[in-house]
């Protein structure tokens, strides 16, 4: 007998408890009680007793009884043969256990042909005694449940508390996500920094990360300075993406919230919504195949002979372009909350209306137009798609625009994307990469928040 | 002052400055239309190199099988082991023997697996095929299906013009494209695998983040009294609304793979990690509409007797859906078009079958974009707009159903 039928098992007790609830609270009612809580309470009170405990033991259990059929297997005959090496003998393990669920026909290994059917004994021994528990817990919790039915029996109560440890739980999931991002970067960052010094990270100007297999390899120095990554992401996100997205969403915002006709408005925002609804792997795409070619014959026109046809200004244009939507809202939710007496005012003084926009409304609105820059900003940054197909991977220390720099994100994806073991300095240089990117993320966006949030306590 | 109205330098400086709001007010019209010009190359873009990819040139090629040296027999086709006897056989070779019979020995490489591939689905259907010699329509070969597309070399365009003149191609809409799956000759390629994928994947971060997204938000908007806990949370959902999405995928690597030994580039662990992403999303969304839903409602319930819970969960909640499921279907439709963090838990694998579980190794759309922008091969660039052009009518579908759901059942209160 399987967990997963186990689970099915557990799943049908609990209905079954339901309905027997819901019969027994109705029998009581006919009968003239008068019930605390509804039927519907008693049967959702038997049903969750039924499947917590149940589905709470098997969620344990799953993990616990892999590791007691590996060992199992391990300290079987076949298992004590096998090579004391790790990596080999986890390897072997693994193709058992493919082969034991039916995943495999053969091992590759003569030895996980010889291992699977311990593996298949031992498996089937503990997912039986695992699913059996469970079912001694379901039956348990379902005698106990349901001998609680009574007229006077707080059902609704007792289920509402279920309900609410639920509604925590959930809630908590955001939290225990930031942790498991923080800790895993930290501790995949500190393994990096006991083979790397992180002053050479930080201060560095050297990337290249090839650790060559050998010594005596060209280039086997293997260099981790971070600097010309974090230049080229804040060349192009926080620089050429700026310059074309800060004016071009501004406006737009300016031109939609005063000057467009509510009706053309009502179109011309959808549209321009659009852009920042489509694939990032698009616009990388786009930039890959028709901008940089672009961008590398106007550079060679104007006499840049380096022009790359991996250039930064082609991945900062398109991305400034995918920014362009964000800026235009967050400016708009701004300016919308500009006081309208501020501006009458100023029209009122014969101020035209370009002149109250640049002279009343923008300062007013300024706060907020930072953050939403800061924040756009930091999506740029974090941005990976456009410059893995757009930009390119040779780390340079170049403000020229037309030559080709790589990014923090690029490297990420470039780092782990290869074939390579998981304990190398150059997968776990990406986690420290990520560390860095994160808080740099997380620092923008608390400062845009807070920028925010200050400034709209001043008009309300 | 002596300054007047009707003074010239008066009305010299009214005039610049109506020429200011002039220029300030098409500045602005040039920024909208600038975004709106670009979005419009790149829609032009994708359509005209993307469309042809649904389209497929196919030859007439007459076989006849009893000269080919395929030893296959009509019988063995009517058994149930079919399937596997024409895999086993080297149908692309009896096509390009063929091919160079009738169209000479430079057309020798003119069909792809596309061909091989639809000549075995019409074996199977009729065995009988075996026994006479009979001209077959099949797909042609990338190189000769970009050069009849106007963009290939000089050798495979001679042969093209030559087909042409006969009469011996034609074009045909390929529906090979929806329903095949990754491949490495770009004629034989399709979607299908990576969409199911992406479904896959879809359903497993909806089947998570939808729940637990709606129960933080009712817990945090309805429940939580202000303290350090839910400060914390709030914060978190927060900040996770806007930290990268390739964190997520160090994150995914980090845990669902290294730690929890989770299948690698399988739709469970993408939709894990997307469901980390979405959900916040969801949560903020599933605020703001349980917080448009006027006090009255809840104050009313309350007073004809019903519990707190019962307030929420039988009045507010139905009120705030509409709002709920159209930020869920937004966040839905960002998760659709995400790659990076996928790319992050090795789902970039060539992957040539469409996946049947959620644990099987599976593709999705935008990392088979990714995958198909990186092939040399010419046939690839039309496959790759196709492909993006799949990915953007779902997008806009989804955004469009969004969209009419706030419009049809939003109420304003």
């Amino acid at each position: 007998m399987s967990l997963g039928i186990g689970l099915a098992a557990v799943l049908l007790i609990a209905a079954v408890a339901a309905l027997f609830g819901f019969r027994r609270a109705r029998a009581l009612r006919t009968g003239g009680a008068r019930l605390h809580s509804l039927p519907i309470y008693h049967a959702s009170h038997a049903a969750l007793w039924v499947l917590l405990p149940a589905l709470l033991f098997l969620a344990v259990w799953t993990p616990v009884q892999n590791s007691l059929v590996d060992q199992a297997v391990l300290s079987s005959p076949e298992g004590k043969a096998l090579p004391s090496f790790d990596m080999q003998r986890e390897a072997i393990l693994d193709e058992a256990r493919e082969i034991a669920n039916g995943d495999r026909e053969a091992g590759f290994n003569p030895q996980s042909s010889a291992l699977a059917p311990r593996f298949r004994q031992a498996e089937s021994r503990y997912a039986t005694a695992g699913a059996a528990v469970a079912l001694l817990l379901a039956f348990g919790a379902a005698a106990f449940a349901l001998r609680r039915t009574a007229p006077q029996f707080r059902a609704r109560t007792s289920v509402e508390r279920w309900l609410m440890g639920l509604l925590v739980a959930a809630s908590l999931i955001a939290i225990l996500t930031t942790l498991g991002i923080l800790l895993s970067l930290l501790f995949e960052s500190i393994r990096f920094f006991k083979l790397v010094s992180p002053a050479e990270f930080i201060f560095g100007t050297q990337w290249s990360p090839q650790m060559a297999m050998r010594a005596d390899q060209a280039g086997s120095s293997g260099a981790f300075g971070s600097i010309p990554l974090f230049w080229g992401t804040a060349f192009i996100g926080a620089i050429i993406a700026m310059i074309v997205a800060i004016p071009l969403g501004l406006m737009s915002a300016i031109y939609l919230t005063q000057y467009a006709h509510p009706r053309v408005r009502s179109w011309m925002k959808p549209m321009l919504e659009i852009l920042a609804g489509i694939p990032t792997v698009v616009y990388g795409y786009f930039a890959a195949l028709t901008v940089a070619p672009a961008v590398r014959d106007l550079g060679l026109s104007l006499g840049v002979t380096s022009a790359s046809s991996e250039s930064a200004l082609a991945a900062g244009l398109v991305m400034g372009v995918m920014i362009i939507p964000f800026i235009s809202s967050m400016a708009d939710d701004s300016i919308a909350a500009v006081p309208q007496a501020m501006r009458d005012g100023s029209l009122a003084m014969g101020a035209t209306k370009s002149e109250t926009i640049r002279k009343v409304v923008l300062p007013a609105a300024l706060p907020g137009v930072v953050g939403g820059v800061l924040l756009a900003v930091s999506r740029a940054i974090g941005e990976t798609m456009i410059v893995v197909m757009a930009a390119g991977l040779a780390a340079n220390l170049t403000a020229n625009p037309f030559a080709s720099v790589t990014t923090v994100t690029t490297q990420i994806v470039q780092l782990l994307t290869g074939d390579q073991e998981f304990d190398s300095a150059k997968t776990l240089a990406a986690f420290a990469l990520g560390l860095v990117l994160f808080l740099i993320t997380l620092a923008l966006n608390l400062i845009a928040l807070t920028v925010v949030r200050k400034y709209r306590e001043a008009y309300e | 002052m002596n300054s007047r109205w009707t003074d010239g330098s008066m009305q010299a400086r009214v005039r610049k400055r109506y020429a200011a709001e002039r220029r300030f007010r098409f500045a602005g019209l040039f920024a909208v239309g600038l975004s709106m010009l670009f979005l419009a190359i790149l829609l032009f873009t994708m359509a005209s190199r993307g469309l042809g990819g649904f389209t497929q040139f196919e030859a007439a090629l007459p076989i006849d099988f009893a000269k080919t040296d395929l030893f296959l027999d009509p019988a063995a086709l009517r058994g149930p082991d079919a399937d596997q006897t024409i895999a086993g056989t080297d149908l692309e070779g009896a096509i390009s023997k063929a091919a160079a019979e009738t169209f000479g020995p430079s057309a020798e490489q003119m069909f792809g697996a596309a061909a091989a591939r639809n000549l075995g689905r019409r074996l199977l259907k009729d065995p009988g095929l075996l026994e006479r010699r009979e001209t077959f329509w099949l797909p042609v070969g990338s190189a000769i299906d970009v050069a009849a597309k106007h963009d290939g070399d000089a050798a495979a365009e001679k042969l093209v013009a030559q087909l042409q003149s006969k009469d011996q191609l034609r074009r045909r809409f390929n529906l090979d494209f929806l329903t095949a799956s990754d491949a490495t000759d770009p004629s034989a390629v399709g979607v299908w695998g990576a969409l199911k994928g992406s479904f896959l994947t879809m359903l497993v971060t909806m089947v998570l983040a939808f729940p637990i997204g709606v129960l933080s938000a009712v817990y945090l908007e309805e429940f939580a009294s202000r303290n350090r806990w839910t400060d914390a949370i709030e914060v978190s959902i927060n900040n996770l609304a806007a930290v990268p999405s390739i964190i997520f995928g160090l994150l995914g690597l980090a845990v669902f793979l290294n730690v929890m030994h989770l299948p690698r580039s399988a739709p469970l662990v993408g939709g894990l990690t997307l469901a980390l992403m979405t959900m916040p999303v969801i949560v903020i969304a599933g605020r703001n509409a349980i917080k448009s839903v006027p006090p009255s409602i809840r104050d009313a319930a309350l007073g004809i007797g019903a519990s707190k819970m019962q307030v929420v969960f039988h009045h507010v909640l139905p009120l705030a859906l509409p709002g709920i499921l159209t930020g869920t279907i937004i966040g839905m439709a960002r998760a659709l078009g995400e790659t990076a963090p996928l790319l992050m838990i090795g789902m970039r694998a060539f992957i040539a079958s469409p996946p049947s579980g959620i644990s099987e190794p599976a593709s999705v759309l935008p990392v088979q974009i990714f995958l198909w922008s990186d092939e040399v091969s010419r046939g690839f660039v039309e496959k790759t707009s196709a492909a993006i052009i799949v990915l953007l009518l779902f997008m806009l579908t989804m955004n469009g159903l969004a969209i009419y759901l706030r419009n049809r059942f939003e109420r304003r209160w």
